[in-house]
Parts: C-alpha cells; structure tokens; sequence
C-alpha cells in the first residue's frame, strides 16, 4: 500500500508542476514574438475592495493605447502598435509583485500603477531588480520614491505636497476673505496617507501661524459612524475642519458633519477621496454642498481634457474621474518616450521617461517634467469645491472655473 | 465539530517498522524534490513567481498541518507567527543590519515562544475547537492592529528591504526572479518536512496524535498532555515564522495587513484542507493545487467563451470561478486529496 | 430580560448566576459577570470624560456606540442562531449583510420609493438564499470538520462578492432618504436613519425570540441544537431544521443590511467588515444565546465607541478584541450564558 501511495504522490506533485507551467500556457502565447507590438503592462486593482478605482484607472490606459493606436501607433518604431497587458493587484502587495513580475517576464517594456502605495511600493521594488520603467499613475506615499529607485516615477502630486499645499491654500483664502483661521481641527484616516498628509499639513499651517486644534483619527477598514469625531471637533470650537480620508468615510464625515452641526466655516479637504467626486453630491446628498478638497483635478479648460471626458463616457457610461486622466497620462509618456528611445529596450526607455515633457490632463504647473527622484515636479494640487451638486476649480484664481464661496457654513 | 472523531489512540509501530515507514517517506520526500527542481527549467519565465508562491503556501500548510492537523487544536491565527517571523526578519534586517539567516532563528525562536504562551494561557482555560480558534483568530488580529499603530515597528508603513546592487547567499537577496529563490524555498520546504516527519515519529510526536485522539486516555498513561501540546504549537509555529522570513526576503517588503492580515491565516489552513489535514503530504499537494488556481483561473478567462461576452468590461469573474473551484473541492474531497486517496486505496 | 441559551440543557437564568461546574477561579470571575461588564462600561465612560474632557463628547459616544451596537445585535442574533444550532463558523456572514445592502439599492432605485420598502424583500430573499444554500451546499457537510466548513464559508464569501461585483462594478452606490435629519437624545445626535435601524433591530430580535421561544417550530430548532440525535428520535425533521435555521441567519443579516443601507456606502465588499465584530459578539453573548446576542451587540458598540474616545492612538477594535480575549478565557460560555461549554 506504501508503495502505491508513494506513486500517487509523485503522480500529484508531477500534475501539480504540469498545472503551474500550464498557466504558462495562455500568457506566453500573447504577441510578445511580434516586432510591431509593444506590450505595457498595468497594475490595478480589478477586484476586492478598491475594484472600482482599479476600473477608472485601467479604462483610462485603454482609451489612451487605442487614441496612440489609431494615430498610427509608435511611428519611430515603424507604427508599432501598443498592447496593454492587465494585471489585477486584487489590492494586495504580493499579488501586485507577481503580477508585475509576470508582466516583465511576458515582455512588456514599461509598467503604470497601482492607486495603492503599499501595492506601488512593492511594484518599484521589482522595476528596479528588472530594470524595466514604472510610471505610477496614482499612489501617494511619500516614501515610495525615498529608496533612490532609478526606474520609478510618479505621475500624481505626493502626499507631503497635499498637505503643504492645502494649508497655504486655506491661509490664502480666509485671509483674502476676511474670515481668518481660529483654530483647524484635523480628522484624518489611521494609515500612511492620513498620517503623512497630516504631518506635511501641521508643518507647514505652524510655519503660516495657523492654529491647530485637535488632531483626530479613525480606522478607516472598520468605522460605520463618525459622529462621536465630529463631536469632538464641535467641542474644540475650531472653524475649520480639514479632512484626509478615503471615499466612503469622506461620506460618513459629510453626513456625521451635517448631523452635528458644529460651528464651521468650511469643511476642507487635503487629498480626500471623496469631495472632489462626481458622485460624492449623489452619496452624501445636500450634506456635501460647500465642501472643498485640495486634490488633483482634470484641466476642465483643456480641449484635450475634455475629448477625454466625453470619450469615457461614451465608452464606459461613466463620468471620467482625474484618476483616470493619470492612467491616461501614464500610457502617454510611455509612448512619447518609445518615440524618443527608438527603441524597445527597457533602459532606453526609462532615459526617455526621464527627460519628460508633455502637457497633462491635469490641471498643472506647465508639463510634466520628472525630478531626479522620479516625482513629478509640475503636479499641481488644485482647490475644488462642491456648487451646484458638482465639483468644480475654484482656486488658484487663474485656474478657477467658479467662483469661491467663503465661509462654506454647514447646511 | 471538533476535530477529536479519530480513532482511539494508536499503540506505537514496533521500531523496525517505524524506522522502515520514516525510511520510505523520505525516499518520497526525495523524489518529490527532485521533481520539483526540475521547475525553473519547465516553467516559463513568467510563471516562476508562482512556484515561489507554492514553495510558501507549503510552508504554511506543513506548519499549521502539524499543530491542527496532527494536534487537532485548530489554529485560525498562523498570521501570527508568520507575522512574527517576517517583522522579526525585516526589524533586525533594516534596524541592525542583521544576516535573514541569523534573523530566522531569533524570529523561530521568538514565534515559538509566542506560540507556547499562547497555548498556555488556552490550555489552561481548557478553550477548544471553534473557541480555540476564534482566540487564535483575535490574537493575531490584534498584532496586526498594533503593528499599524506602532511607530517602531513602522506602523502602517511597514519595512522595505534594501535593494542590493548584487547578489549575496549571506543576506538572502538575488537579481528577480532568480532560481536561487525556488532553490532556497525548495530546501526549506523539504527541511520543513524532514523536520515534521521526524516529529511525527519522535515520543512527543506521537503522544500528540494521541492527546488528539483520547486526551483522557493520554491523560490517564501519565503523558504530561501541556507539555507535548506546547512543544508541538511551538514547532509549528517557528515552521510558520520560517515561512514569514521567506516571503519577507522575496517580496522584499512587510507591513502589517500582508503579514498579520487573516489572508495569511486562511492560506495556512487552504491547502492543508484541500490537500488532505493529518496527511503527510497534503500541504504539498493542497500549496500545488491553490498556489497556481487563481492565474489559472484569470488565465483561462482572459478571453472569456461567447456565452460570457455579456461581461466583457466586468471584473471578478476569474474570483468567482476559483471561490466555485474551492468549493466544489471542499465538497466532494471531504478528506481532501490525498486523504481521499488513502481512503479509496483502502476500500479496494 | 431574561438570558436564555438554546443550546443544550436549555436552562433558562438570570445572567447573574454562579456558573455550575466552573473551576473556582471561573466562578470567583463570573459570579457577577453582568456586574463586571457593566462596570467595565462605567470605568470606560469615566475614562473617555477624563480624556476628552466633555460630557458632550462622551455623551455622544454612548449614543453612537449603542445605535451602532443595534446593528452590531441583529446581524450577531442570525450568526449565534447559525453557531448555536448547526455548528457552523459561518465566514460568509458578512457577504449576506452586502446581499441585504444590493437588494436595497436595487429596490429603492427600481421602483423610486423609500428604501424601507425593501425591508421585507430583503428579508425574504435572504432567507430564500440562505436556505437554498444549506439546502444544496451546506447540508452535505454537517458534522463534517471545522476546518472544510471554514473552507466552504469562505469560499461562499469570497464567490457572493464577486458575484455581487460583476453585477453591479465596484463603484460606491447609494440608498439615501430623501431627508435624514438628526433626532437629538440628552443632548447627543444620531441620524433619523440610524435611530430607525436601532428600534428595527430590537423589534426584529424580540420577534426572533418569540419565534424561537413561543412557537412549535422554534422548539423544534432548540431541540435540535441542544441534540441532534434526540431531536430525530422525537420524529422532528432534523435538515429541514437546519435549512430553516440557516434561512433565519441570513435573514437577519438581509435584515441588518438593509437597515444600514441608508447611510452606507454600498460596495460588494461593504459586508466584510462586520464578520470579525460578529463573531466577537456571538462568543461574548454565549453560543446560541440569541438574547446574549442581543445585549453583546449593544455592549460592543459601546466599547468601540468609548473605547475610540478613551484609548487615543490605537485602533478602537483593540479594546473589543481584549474584552473577547478576557471572555473566552473568563467566561467561555459568554456573558449571559449560564452552562459551562
């Protein structure tokens, strides 16, 4: 009997090493031999809790590779079609490894990804070993870039510039508006985002001499209600209450905010995820009428812009949201450094990348030109607020769509 | 629902033929290893990483197998100590510049004892099968949760282990994707085993089957039942820090969902289950089975059949055929693969 | 209210008595372990006044903490039932609560009316999926393993989700009222949706205990839970029982869905969070103890809430895995239980 087990077990694992190479079988037998297809391979979350995101940003990349495609392709490469090749993160750091890992052994010359920064984190650690290049379209802890990786670059404004950024915009505007800062309160969500946002925030609002109330934090995974924090920002008496946090407890915020009541006179966001939404109006309801967000924002003034925004929705029924002009972006680069480089070589590339120069969707300091640490040094964070049931640019005055409402009092 | 329906005790094999049964299982051990090294040369370069996933999934497995499987006491927190052994691994790793090799003992060591503490404290309350593992479940929710919010350890952030501008056998670390790796992991996995198999066969090895069986009985012979349990918890849970290590040095990176998130505990207990609990090799099997399911899974759908086009543009199909996939396997291999096997191999 | 436990000898007691066959360390604990808890909530409140500084603050955590604790209630009383009487650790419990959530939007958005109107569809449909699924899947496996159970749960989470993805994509939806405006208690404020999901949840739990308490069919479930073997003996139709029983779970969990849809954001994911507070509360009320149940969610609502205010820089989940830590080891048979497991 032992010796017929021990075939079975044989028989099992040589099965089971029969099954491993077999998925081999469908990605290899891509295009990757075709000289006239240029395969990028992008990361997203396609699935788990952050699938919706992951939708936005992988359509965005889709629309940008048939645009390229139907204008000819990659003309210093002959006319070397794009190909994307998908990888699903599922959300998580070693999914989003052996997926990127795959991507490059399947052939693709550069990576975009990945809306989480611990996904991004671990994606620019295998860019770098496999030195192939690595755009990130969303992903904003600071600390990504801070291992001096020579094949990964960032697209999006980094957490630290949110916070810096939203604590002069709010010095500008209450004092331009006469109703300055008493005190802020900050609630912000528990992990790397919140916490660095906050920490850029507080250093720069000491720096302007603006007072800071309490500091207030939350689980962003589990919380079901906000309303013991806005109680708590109601007791403080601050008239400003700035606010990190992701979509769904950006909405609980709005709707904990209207249910207390506290004394405000605007409700701000520094790099939240909810106020600058197209649906956060919808979700939060009258709730999110005034509120700001200090975030990055599609340049609504661009004709580009808005070819993008009306091609979206038409191909996905579904309004484009800024992360989406990031993915766009991303797929861009690439391709004008692939005309650049000449060349499909990873390295040749990554130089090109490098050098950088093109006008983004985004609203922006100029085009995008990438520091010696990869960051994008033009990436501008813009003041939106909610008017009329839609987000819209309302500061710096030169970008602005509307015009500002200060104080924003709770509804 | 307890896991104590076994049989009565089993009255220890004359030495003979247990040095002849530990004999035959290495040769076994043997062979599958040197099948399996035949994998970088088989598998295409892209799917190299899941081998390593397998290598690492079997770790897991063969470490809860042994405390749950063989000790019958259900573990439904092994994040814990895998946990311990990837934070112990990447702190002295990064803070001191410590060898992963050196840092594998002290994270074994401190997971051990971890683990040991833990089976005191539930022992002594005489908590049992789903109380025993909801416990084991909170405890390494609670590591994760202070993982996050602990500044030292880097809360959310976690570690990132430095890149070296080459390869070094000393601090674990080669180019992508390289074959050291799935050697590495292939040695650790059949260390892991040997280790087991050992165990198994050793005095305390078999007491513990037989407090699972009888614990009364085990009780009555004068076999001190704490101590046999804690030592086997404490080997299974330094096997599962082993395995920490592992996926910290490849994935180059910890933080505290990926290390003490419940992902880890289930993929400590899935392929054990699928593969066969309390069998000798159903960890292999079950890490062989899953570790590939799900790209399979996304790669057979990758250009889903007619009948499915309605989808086209929508994502999770790929999650919905691999939890199908887990489900049907759960529900008609009820002693997973090789326990299925033994079992018809007996009726015939 | 008194404490009852159906699993079983079925005793009913007052939560304050002496545990029987405990060892003297158990019955030194839990001679008054309602007492103990309702102290510990006493020294939590204290703690958050001296941290916070302001009734108003902690007053409003009380308030949040036991809304929240409703809910908490009702989604554990389904899960206890499931525990209690078939033995299963259900791991897809959360997923039914996200069921209950998209039967909500799709009705609200349907027909354009107000979401409560999805209430009974919700509850309805979910017993329907619920007992479907112990009909084909779960029957199949009783008695079987923890371990496979575990396996099956899981799998069913993780299949209803994506499921639930394809079907709808990831992006947030909602199921607002057209208006929700605070209702204010001593003080302290909760939404109007919120206080509704609180008192629906208390009725729904009192109409469960009559269920179980005063109708032939709700023997029939305590007599099988307290043996399975006798039950069938006495003619009682044991799978049938079981299939009921899981339809009830869920049911409850389609029920807590829809009550906090209105002021959830809606993802195929959204249910997953309430798995672990769940299972926290199910333990903490007693196996199988469905008013245990009852007075646990509530207790856990607190604790986080409380918990949030009075431990600052930890994560408020950390008090409620301590408290369940204590109670497994202190208490096993939870706090309104009275048999020793």
């Amino acid at each position: 009997m032992r010796a017929r087990n021990f075939v079975s077990v044989i028989a099992a694992v040589g099965a089971g090493v029969a099954l491993v190479s077999g998925c081999g079988q469908g990605g290899a037998s891509g295009s990757s031999g075709d000289s006239k297809v240029i395969k990028i391979g992008t990361l997203h979350p396609m699935t788990g809790s952050n699938a919706g995101d992951g939708a936005q940003l992988q359509h965005g990349a889709e629309l940008a590779v048939k645009k390229i495609n139907d204008a000819g392709g990659i003309k210093a490469l002959g006319g070397a079609k794009l190909e994307l090749d998908a990888g699903d993160t599922k959300g998580t750091p070693d999914t989003g490894q052996s997926e990127a890992q795959r991507l490059v052994s399947d052939g693709a010359v550069a990576l975009v990804g990945s809306y989480q920064s611990a996904v991004s984190a671990n994606i620019a650690a295998v860019a770098e070993r496999n030195k192939v290049p690595f755009v990130m379209d969303i992903s904003g802890d600071d600390a990504i870039l801070s291992h001096g990786y020579r094949y990964s670059f960032r697209l999006q404004p980094q957490n630290s510039r949110f916070g810096a950024t939203a604590a002069q915009y709010i010095k500008d505007i209450t004092k331009s508006k006469g109703r300055p800062v008493t005190k802020i309160a900050y609630l912000h969500e528990a992990t790397a985002f919140g916490t660095g946002v906050y920490t850029a925030f507080k250093s720069e609002a000491q720096k302007l001499g603006l007072a800071m109330g309490p500091e207030i934090t939350y689980d962003a995974a589990s919380v079901s209600d906000l309303t013991t924090q806005i109680a708590k920002v109601k007791a403080s008496g601050a008239n400003i209450l700035v606010v990190s946090g992701y979509y769904r407890d950006g909405v609980l915020a709005a709707k904990a905010v209207q249910t207390v009541k506290p004394k405000l006179d605007a409700v701000i966001g520094a790099a939240d995820g909810a106020f600058d939404q197209p649906q956060f109006p919808t979700d939060a309801g009258s709730a999110a009428n005034g509120y700001f967000d200090v975030n990055y924002h599609l340049n609504d003034k661009s004709a580009e812009a808005k070819a993008f925004a009306d091609l979206y929705q038409a191909a996905y029924h579904d309004k484009a949201r800024a992360s989406a002009g990031f993915a766009y972006d991303s797929v861009r680069i690439i391709a004008a450094a692939l005309e650049r480089a000449g060349s499909k070589d990873p390295g040749k590339i990554r130089d090109a990348i490098a050098k950088t120069d093109l006008n983004p969707l985004s609203l922006s300091n100029g085009p995008v030109t990438f520091d010696e640490k990869g960051e994008n040094t033009a990436g501008l964070p813009v003041l939106t607020q909610i008017q009329d049931g839609a987000p819209s640019v309302v500061y710096p005055d030169n970008l602005a769509a509307k015009t500002i409402v200060y104080p924003a009092p709770v509804q | 629902m307890t896991t104590t329906t076994a049989p009565p005790a089993p009255t220890p094999a004359p030495t003979r033929e247990r040095a002849q049964s530990l004999k035959r299982s290495l040769l076994i051990l043997v062979a599958i290893a040197a099948v399996a090294a035949c994998a970088p040369f088989v598998l295409p370069e892209s799917r190299q990483s899941i081998a390593i996933r397998v290598l690492i999934f079997a770790m897991m497995a063969i470490g809860w197998n042994l405390m749950s499987g063989y000790g019958g006491m259900f573990s439904f927190g092994h994040a814990a100590y895998f946990g311990i052994g990837a934070y112990t691994d990447t702190y002295l790793l990064v803070t001191f510049g410590w060898s992963p090799w050196l840092a594998l003992v002290v994270g074994a060591a401190l997971a051990a004892l971890v683990a040991a503490g833990i089976g005191y404290v539930a022992f002594r309350y005489k908590l049992r099968s789903a109380y025993f593992a909801l416990g084991t479940f909170a405890i390494a929710e609670m590591l994760r949760l202070l993982a996050t919010n602990t500044k030292w350890v880097n809360g959310t952030t976690g570690y990132h282990v430095p890149l070296l501008p080459e390869s070094s056998w000393t601090m674990l670390q080669f180019g992508a994707n390289a074959a050291e790796y799935f050697y590495i992991g292939l040695a650790m996995v059949v260390v892991c085993m040997v280790v087991t198999l050992l165990y198994l066969r050793s005095r305390s090895g078999i007491y513990t089957v037989a407090i699972r069986d009888n614990e009364d009985a085990a009780d009555a012979l004068g076999i001190s039942v704490m101590r046999v349990r804690l030592t086997t918890m404490a080997l299974s849970a330094a096997i599962t820090a082993a395995a920490g290590m592992f996926y910290a040095q490849y994935y180059t990176f910890v933080d505290p969902d990926t290390a003490f998130g419940s992902a880890q505990s289930v993929q400590a207990i899935a392929p054990a289950v699928i593969g066969g609990v309390a069998t000798p090799w159903g960890p292999l099997v079950g890490a062989l089975i899953l570790g590939p399911l799900a790209d399979l899974t996304v790669t057979w759908l990758r250009t889903p059949p007619a009948f499915l086009d309605f989808l086209t543009g929508r994502s999770g199909l790929d999650v919905v055929l691999y939890a199908i996939l887990l489900i049907v396997i759960a529900l008609v291999l009820p002693k997973g693969i090789v326990g299925s096997i033994q079992e018809w191999w007996k009726r015939r | 209210m008194t404490a009852r436990t159906t699993s079983e000898e079925a005793v009913p007691s007052e939560g304050g008595t002496i545990s029987r066959g405990g060892t003297s360390r158990r019955a030194a604990l839990g001679r008054s372990p309602v007492t103990v808890t309702f102290a510990l909530l006493i020294g939590l409140t204290v703690a958050a006044l001296l941290r916070s500084g302001s009734t108003a603050i902690t007053g409003q955590a009380l308030l949040t903490g036991l809304i929240a604790g409703g809910v908490y209630s009702l989604l554990a009383m389904g899960l206890s039932l499931i525990f209690g009487v078939l033995d299963i650790v259900n791991f897809a419990h959360g997923a039914f609560l996200g069921v209950g959530l998209f039967v909500t939007y799709e009705v609200a958005h349907q027909t354009g009316l107000n979401p409560y109107i999805a209430l009974p569809v919700a509850i309805v449909g979910l017993f329907v999926l619920g007992a479907l699924i112990q009909l084909l899947l779960l029957n199949r496996t009783i008695g079987g393993s923890l371990e496979r159970q575990l396996l099956i749960t899981l799998g069913l989470s993780l299949l209803i989700s994506n499921v639930l993805l394809l079907a709808f994509g990831g992006d947030p939806l909602s199921a607002n009222l057209t208006s929700d405006p605070g209702v204010h208690v001593f003080g302290a404020v909760a939404n109007l949706s919120r206080v509704i999901a609180f008192g629906a949840a208390l009725v729904l739990a009192v109409l469960l205990y009559v269920l179980l308490e005063r109708t032939s069919f709700g023997r029939a479930i305590r007599a099988v839970a307290a043996s399975r073997q006798g039950a069938g003996l006495v003619g009682i139709d044991v799978r049938l029982v079981y299939v009921v029983t899981f339809g009830l779970g869920t049911a409850c969990a389609g029920a807590a869905g829809m009550l906090i849809a209105p002021f959830t954001t809606i993802t195929p994911t959204a249910g997953d969070q309430f798995n672990i507070l769940a299972f926290v509360v199910v333990v903490m009320g007693g196996l199988g103890n469905v008013t245990g149940a009852l007075v646990s969610g509530l207790i856990v609502g607190l604790v986080e809430q409380l918990g949030g205010v009075a431990i600052a820089g930890q994560s408020p989940l950390l008090g409620v895995f301590i408290l369940f830590l204590l109670i497994l080891l202190i208490r096993p048979q939870g706090i309104f239980g009275a048999k020793a497991p």
